[in-house]
């Protein structure tokens, strides 16, 4: 009897040891995903029991919404922003950093450079919406010492999403910095010597040798700072702006939360998470293309 | 191109120079932030403003305790990041251990099942999760905040499976032979190997979950539940009458402080977490 059970024990235990992790996915991120496909295509407000089919209705009327259409092209314009600013920048400081022969100076650097990332997004937004501020923040009072008129920084419909911006910059670039950092600390000094051996400029040198063998720390940075700029840049847009002045700032993780929490219209809201889905999976694919032709143009 | 020309002090000085004022920027609103926080709020609002206090005070701190339940606020973040982390280890150091050195059915399927989850916007499933957290009386509570919160664990996973692959698999076949089953296998042979690994995935997981914005938003509504990412919020009404910047920088600095702390003691650990990560 106890051996039976010592064997059905050894037969199930790999699942056993493995299903919290299936069972917490499959409730928590899977089955959420699917609901929003069917809220998504359904009219239904939280009280009612009856859900009721109505097609592509919901996505008819935040596609037509101005505010969502902001949102969409507000979030083209934090993707086509941040994601370049977040990698070229961190790449060419790491690259600088490396370059600093004092260890302690190096050091120094990196710390400073990467302390905002420790913080979490709304205490750094807190930070920032101080800065900005339009009666006694630093910026406006630095405005006034040159005599200049003072901004109204977030709350200026065309400086807000700028604001949004810097914020989000700040926060994030620290981390690919040190990635980067790491990355080509770890080339080998004898390829680069080779590369100019063979009479390749310290340009041309970055470009076709050293880039390419940092490829997989670039992906990996490309897909996690696409990931961060769709998704926590809302925390950043809740502190700072809430959005506003009418919507000039919000994206379309944002608008999603405002229809589902603010008016509680869970179609319309399960209609912006399929289309973010969707946006995800396309701005991910074309990475993984452009990373794969980069690698092999340079092989 | 052009920086290699001058010479050797050439680029020296101008990398010094970038990179020196891109750590102003990257520390200033943390140093006013700081210098905030010690100053009188009714210096602050003033023109006497300086950029360090004559006397320093902790006047911003007993305000911000005395409006809102900021002791609360903190024990709770204190909480949800603990336990957000503890679950996700609890999960995830077990099924990495299995993906990593036993053999069974839909091995596969199920690894990456879990794993391609690292790929979902947090917020995806946001509105279907609020209907069924509230549906079972969870709304308001912390655990609310938490239990979603483990479900994001396809990058711990990942990284536990690669960090048990180190382990010589001639180990595991030992102690299988002495009698060990799987569990004491992973307790006693398993876990005492990968203690760094774990060390650094717990602080990338302390300092996710004390970051958790949105989603607390969305399920905490009384004042004393919230969590300090979402409590300070209360200090940006911004059409106050008497705005509350200092307290508002004070517990900013209390909610920057936990983090930085824990980040600096780990920081070997976590580095070659990222790191490593990176170069697969």
């Amino acid at each position: 009897m106890q051996i039976a059970l010592r064997a059905t024990l050894k037969v199930l235990a790999p699942y056993i040891l493995v299903g919290p992790a299936i069972l917490f996915v499959l409730v928590f991120l899977y089955a959420p995903v699917v609901f929003s496909g069917v809220l998504s295509v359904s009219d239904w407000n939280f009280i009612s029991p009856d859900m009721k089919f109505v097609g592509l209705d919901n996505y008819r009327v935040i596609l037509r919404d101005p505010q969502f259409q902001t949102a969409l092209l507000n979030t083209v314009l934090y993707c086509a922003v941040l994601i370049p600013a977040q990698i070229a920048v961190p790449l060419a400081l790491a690259t600088l950093i490396l370059r600093i022969r004092k260890p302690f100076l190096a050091n120094a650097y990196k710390a400073a450079l990467f302390l905002p990332t420790m913080l979490a997004y709304s205490t750094a937004g807190m930070a920032w919406l101080w800065l900005f501020d339009p009666t006694n923040g630093f910026f406006n009072t630095l405005l006034g010492w040159f005599g200049l008129a003072p901004s109204r920084w977030y709350s200026d419909p065309s400086l807000a999403l700028w604001c949004v911006v810097i914020v989000s910059f700040w926060k994030n670039f620290g981390l690919n910095m040190l990635l980067f950092a790491a990355a080509l600390a770890s080339v080998p000094g004898s390829v680069m010597e080779a590369a100019k051996l063979d009479g390749a400029g310290s340009w041309r040198a970055f470009w076709t040798v050293e880039l390419p063998l940092i490829s997989p720390t670039f992906f990996f940075v490309a897909v996690t700072t696409t990931m961060s700029v769709l998704d926590d840049i809302a925390a950043t847009i809740d502190v700072l702006t809430e959005g506003g002045p009418f919507g000039q700032s919000t994206n379309v993780l944002y608008y999603m939360f405002e229809r589902g929490l603010r008016f509680f219209q869970f179609g319309q809201a399960s209609a912006s998470a399929v289309l973010i889905i969707l946006l995800v999976l396309i701005v991910t694919w074309a990475q993984v293309r452009m990373f794969e032709r980069r690698v092999h143009y340079e092989s | 191109m052009k920086a290699d020309m001058p010479g050797a002090a050439g680029p020296a000085l101008f990398s010094h120079l970038i990179l020196a004022a891109v750590a102003l920027f990257s520390v200033f609103p943390l140093f006013w932030m700081v210098t905030t926080a010690f100053t009188p709020n009714d210096l602050i609002l003033s023109k006497a403003f300086r950029f360090w206090p004559d006397d320093p005070t902790l006047s911003n701190f007993t305000d911000a305790f005395r409006r809102y339940p900021v002791g609360a606020w903190l024990w709770n973040s204190i909480v949800v990041a603990g336990l957000v982390t503890l679950g996700k280890m609890l999960i995830a150091v077990p099924a990495g251990f299995a993906f990593a050195h036993m053999r069974f059915k839909f091995r596969n399927v199920l690894f990456w099942t879990v794993v391609a989850t690292l790929t979902f916007p947090t917020a995806i499933g946001i509105v279907p999760l609020y209907v069924g957290i509230s549906l079972i009386g969870w709304y308001d509570t912390l655990t609310a905040v938490i239990v979603p919160s483990i479900a994001y664990i396809g990058f711990y996973v990942f990284f536990m499976r690669q960090a048990f692959r180190q382990l010589p698999g001639a180990m595991f076949e030992a102690a299988r032979m002495d009698g060990a089953g799987p569990f004491r296998q992973l307790l006693h042979f398993g876990v005492p190997n990968v203690l760094s690994p774990i060390a650094s995935l717990s602080v990338i997981s302390f300092m996710g979950a004390w970051n958790i914005y949105l989603w607390s938003l969305l399920v905490l509504d009384s004042q004393d539940k919230q969590t300090l990412a979402v409590g300070i919020k209360y200090f940006s009404s911004i059409d106050d009458v008497e705005p509350l910047w200092g307290p508002a920088m004070a517990v900013a600095l209390l909610s920057a402080l936990p983090t930085i702390v824990v980040f600096v003691s780990a920081q070997r650990y976590v580095m070659a977490a990222f790191t490593g990560q990176a170069d697969r």
